[in-house]
């Protein structure tokens, strides 16, 4: 009876329209709709990735070595499992056009195919013909293809020649787009593609010299993929042999889109918390403007049951409707710009309707209207009918009773539960609901600390009757400050935290990076290269230091006979084939922690170096067996030292040093850094490569540009969601404005009546404005700066410096913002009569 | 002698405001027999107020008890006294107070469907009818005039035929015309369903209509007309 009487009393109330739920309404839609386009947007590339899974593959499966080719064993089991297969070798390498001092270089990331690849998919050129006839040649020479940027780089146009290695090829076409894209990860240089046949004679593909070997699979229709991978694993896993297959085909892409799209729609929860600020502060003045019908309800017998329902019902029906608002919004937009995203992504989309980002979006705007409306809902009880003679409810306590806060409570709880559900990531999850929670909390004393100090300095401020009306307006008790600094604070402090994080860690790759960094990083030096190498630089003046290694890849593939991705729990040292390197003695900058050094001369069982910091994240011990698997063949080796190793250098850092008898007889090459002044760089290269045409540089500048240009584009999405957020924070901020302006109306009227002039008013409305959006801003800057610190010290573990313009503009910003929202509302209470206003009021 | 309707023994009432306690009511004790019409008057800020909201049971007493039909109201919950408002009385203000988005009709019938009545619209419209209203019945308390929304008040009170009406002030916010009207329904209405009348005024005129007059200054009675009268 009580629901239906409510339900009754709820449609009637609806009927005084939406007015005063516009911000509301507002809050809720956008902070939903963020959330919902994140996820949709996330949702579009993993179908596209998933739809185009064998594209991106190149294959239904792929199986990869490193360092050599598929042995025959190796290939006679591929051709048992596939109906055909491709081979493409991948590796770095420098492109040359011209000759002799006029020569130009760039680093370029091959990939030599047979004339099978692709298997799925295809390659588009511009002009537009097919790969094999490309790579054909124009009958004298090999063909080859280059990406556009490469092409520009060098100023190549089809028909001109470039070098690899010794040998020549004709450029035929500009590679446009080509199928496995995604599924190569990160790579230093553009692509080109030539056949592996023409390379022969290059020197670039030999015994050590670093490449990758890729068998894509065609599989019969209906092939199990799972026990494809586990037969293949099981006969090769000794091997060093890596297989992949269609179910993840672009690998750490997916990874890679999954995580930065949990980590938004977590930003967007955070939009979502100063939207709850907004969504509470226009419940609360929604029912302080219906004291009197709900005094009057109790007064004609309705229960407090009753009274609580009806606004439950009522702003119930109204998150409904913000949600379904926010729900098309964010589902509408990706739709509408489907176009625009996928011409800008580099990996497929497909757009549509996920109903799954949907449900979690709609599921969030629930409970945080829910967890931001239950206590104003639940003052309701407090309202007596005594109102209606005199204002007994402003004597009521300003916290509910127990057992809401027992509610609220247990709905945070859920919302961060359901939060980790959906984002499958526990610890950023609580570590950004904890964020959240730390910089309300901060806010919410900041606030009172305003109110706290304007009060005192509203004493000093006497004589100063512009200075004493702002400070005393932002100290009242009930005024705007607690809004302005909740609203505006959260989103800015948001902007601080990314723009501190962004600027140290570009500081440091950036700027820091390059000083220390070397000029080049020089791989594929042949072992009967490395005296002419060494020799040519040793003579420099401009050459300050030059360090060279050997080096081989090879897999971790047990650990104390376990194997290394369970005993490591999947560590970055055991994804993936890692650098080794030999040495007779222990090298001159090396500190071990543990251990000791195997002698010069040293030729029993193999012995390894490992490196401190990693063997301690894995769990390893002095005397631990690790198995390298090296060109497909085992090397267990005993743990006999540890050592530091400086990976933040950019310098030559091994994990593993192995005694140099254990890899006696292994196909090797040699890698060196190169220590110079910028002037001398060009030079450098220039002998270096004409000289060892298979060598190739990579210039440590570029590949920080590169990097820097990754950490940019994560940066940038992120503003993008704290922009959201700053938006809602902004709307917030209009709200509580807008509703103070009746009591501006009738301060104005009142101060007009006492002599003061229109642009002291202003000046003070004005003044007022500025102040809290400083306090709004100095305080976002303030957990900004504590969360910038936060991250750069325990999470990058790098120094850290405060940002200073990314500082002032947050600080700027927060005032702009406030002053902007409190003059828009300021100019109706400035026209209104004295008269009208004070006559009304009576 | 029939039980009184309302009862009070040493009720007082005190608030905590934003100044520290205010004692607004001390030591009132006083019967009101039922069927009377009782007029309480004094100067502003004597209490007669709130010596109308306490034996309403709007205001619980601090100190004291207050009966009314044989309940003690200072023992009832807040939803308790809801509930005995809902079904014995009827209150009617100075400011007429009605739920700016219902319909004249939807106004009267309220306290009907919070007291579970199946004929609550049926009834409501009688009730307008009766105020002179009938014709009115779908408009909106902005769409009438200060006259025709007390009206509406006296309906809504009087629809569930209390026991008991209550009346704080009901022309204050009329001018003497439509004020001389509502005087003349609020007696029709207590003279047709026999409710005691217990009224809060500034008028002596009005005032002098009761059968009882109390006096009120600085929180006590310090005049009792029908005292005076039986003596």
């Amino acid at each position: 009876m009580s629901l239906r009487m409510a339900f009754r009393l709820a449609r009637r109330e609806l009927r005084g329209g939406l007015r005063g739920f516009r911000i509301f309404l507002a809050c809720l839609a956008l902070g939903v709709a963020a959330i919902a386009a994140v996820g949709t947007v996330r949702a579009a590339i993993e179908a596209g990735l998933a739809r185009e899974g064998a594209a991106l593959l190149g294959g239904d499966a792929e199986v990869e070595f490193t360092y050599r080719f598929a042995r025959a064993e190796e290939l006679a089991f591929l051709a048992s499992i596939a109906t055909t297969i491709s081979e493409t070798v991948d590796f770095r390498s420098m492109v040359v056009v011209g000759e002799g001092a006029e020569a130009d270089r760039a680093l370029t990331q091959v990939r030599a195919v047979d004339s099978a690849y692709p298997l799925v998919g295809a390659v588009t050129l511009d002009p537009a013909m097919p790969l094999d006839q490309a790579l054909a040649g124009d009958g004298t020479l090999p063909g080859g293809v280059l990406e556009r940027v490469l092409a520009d780089r060098l100023g190549l146009v089809p028909g001109d020649t470039f070098r690899l290695g010794e040998q020549t090829f004709v450029m035929a076409a500009v590679l446009a787009r080509y199928p496995d894209n995604a599924a190569g990860g990160f790579g230093l240089g553009p692509r080109s593609i030539v056949l592996t046949a023409d390379l022969a004679g290059s020197g670039l593909i030999a015994e050590g010299t670093l490449f990758n070997t890729n068998y894509r699979l065609d599989l019969p229709p209906g092939a199990d993929l799972q026990a494809l991978a586990d037969a293949a694993e099981a006969q090769f896993r000794d091997a060093g042999l890596r297989w992949r297959d269609a179910r993840r085909g672009a690998g750490g892409t997916a990874i890679f889109v999954d995580r930065l799209g949990a980590f938004l729609v977590l930003i967007g929860l955070s939009g979502l918390a100063v939207g709850g600020v907004g969504v509470s502060a226009a419940v609360r003045a929604y029912l302080a403007g219906k004291t009197e019908v709900i005094a009057t309800l109790k007064t004609l017998g309705a229960t407090r049951r009753i009274i609580f329902l009806t606004y439950f019902l009522q702003i119930g029906a109204l998150t409904l409707l913000g949600i379904a608002l926010g729900l098309l919004l964010g589902a509408g937009l990706p739709l509408a710009f489907a176009p625009l995203i996928e011409a800008r992504l580099p990996i497929p989309a497909t757009f549509g309707l996920y109903p799954g980002p949907l449900a979690e979006a709609a599921l969030y705007g629930l409970l945080a209207a829910l967890i931001f409306t239950l206590w104003p809902l639940a003052r309701t009880e407090e309202i007596k009918a005594a109102t209606l003679f005199r204002d007994a409810f402003a004597a009521g306590r300003s916290f509910p009773s127990w057992p809401w806060v027992g509610v609220t409570a247990l709905l945070i709880a859920a919302l961060i539960g359901a939060a980790i559900w959906f984002s499958g990531t526990a610890m950023l999850t609580l570590w950004t609901a904890g964020g959240i929670a730390a910089a309300l909390l901060l806010l919410v004393l900041a606030a009172a600390a305003a109110r706290w100090l304007a009060r005192r300095a509203r004493i000093a401020a006497r004589g100063r009757p512009t200075w004493r009306l702002a400070l005393g307006a932002i100290g009242a008790r009930g005024g705007e400050t607690t809004s302005v600094v909740l609203s505006l604070g959260l989103g800015l402090a948001v902007l601080a935290a990314v723009g501190q994080i962004d600027g140290n860690l570009r500081r440091t790759i950036a700027g820091e990076l390059p000083a220390i960094a070397p000029s080049y990083f020089f791989v594929d030096i042949q072992p009967d290269q490395i005296a002419g190498f060494n020799a040519r630089l040793a003579d420099d003046p401009q050459v300050s230091r030059v360090e060279s290694a050997p080096m081989l890849r090879g897999i971790i593939t047990r650990i104390n006979d376990i194997p290394a991705r369970d005993f490591a729990d999947g560590h970055w040292v055991v994804q993936g084939d890692r650098g080794v390197t030999y040495s007779d003695s222990r090298p001159d900058n090396t500190t071990l922690t543990a251990g000791e050094w195997w002698p010069a001369d040293y030729a029993g069982d193999p012995l390894m170096s490992f490196s401190a910091e990693e063997a301690a994240e894995i769990g390893l011990s002095l005397g631990d067996r690790v198995t390298v698997n090296i060109l497909g063949r085992d090397i267990t080796a005993t743990v006999s030292s540890f050592r530091e190793v400086n990976f933040e250098s950019a310098g030559i850092g091994f994990v593993m040093s192995i005694n140099p008898a254990a890899l006696a007889g292994a196909p090797h090459s040699w890698i060196a850094t190169v220590y110079s002044e910028p002037e001398a760089e060009a030079a450098i290269l220039r002998d270096l490569a004409t000289a060892y045409p298979n060598i190739t540089a990579i210039r440590i500048r570029d590949a920080i540009a590169q990097v820097s240009e990754v950490i940019e584009g994560i940066a940038a999405a992120t503003r993008y969601g704290a922009a959201a957020t700053l938006l809602t924070g902004f709307l917030v901020l209009i709200g509580a404005a807008a509703a103070g302006e009746r009591a501006r109306t009738y301060e104005a009227a009142v101060l007009k009546t006492l002599g003061a002039s229109r642009g002291r008013i202003l000046a003070s409305f004005a003044l007022r404005a500025a102040l809290l959006g400083t306090a709004a801003g100095s305080v976002a800057l303030a957990a900004g700066i504590l969360g910038g610190w936060a991250v750069s010290t325990f999470v990058m573990e790098t120094g850290y410096d405060v940002v200073w313009p990314s500082a002032i503009g947050i600080i700027l910003g927060g005032t702009l913002a406030t002053l902007l929202a409190g003059l828009a509302f300021a100019l109706r209470p400035l026209a209104a009569k004295p008269a009208r206003v004070l006559r009304a009021r009576e | 002698m029939s039980d009184p309707v309302l009862s009070l023994r040493d009720a007082s009432l005190s608030l905590m405001g934003n100044a520290g306690r205010v004692d607004i009511l001390h030591a009132i004790s006083l019967d009101v027999a039922p069927g009377e019409t009782l007029g309480l008057v004094g100067p502003s800020g004597s209490g007669k107020s709130s010596l109308l909201m306490v034996m309403g049971g709007l205001e619980q007493a601090s100190g004291g008890t207050v009966k009314a039909l044989g309940q003690d109201l200072t023992a009832m919950s807040e939803d308790g006294l809801a509930r005995f408002r809902r079904d014995n009385m009827g209150v009617v203000f100075q400011s007429f107070h009605l739920i700016p988005t219902m319909t004249a009709l939807e106004n009267v019938a309220t306290p009907l469907e919070l007291a579970g009545a199946r004929d609550a619209f049926a009834r409501a419209r009688a009730e307008l009818d009766a105020v002179g209203l009938g014709g009115r019945a779908d408009h909106y308390p902005s769409q009438m005039s200060g006259g025709e929304q007390q009206r509406v008040a006296l309906a809504r009170a009087s629809a569930p035929r209390p026991r008991i009406l209550l009346a704080d002030e009901p022309t204050g916010n009329l001018d003497e015309t439509n004020g001389e009207a509502i005087i003349r329904l609020l007696f029709d209405l207590r003279d047709r369903h026999g409710a005691t009348l217990i009224m809060v005024t500034h008028a002596a005129e009005l005032a002098r209509r009761c059968d009882r007059v109390i006096r009120l200054r600085d929180g006590r009675i310090v005049d009792d007309a029908a005292r005076q009268a039986a003596e």
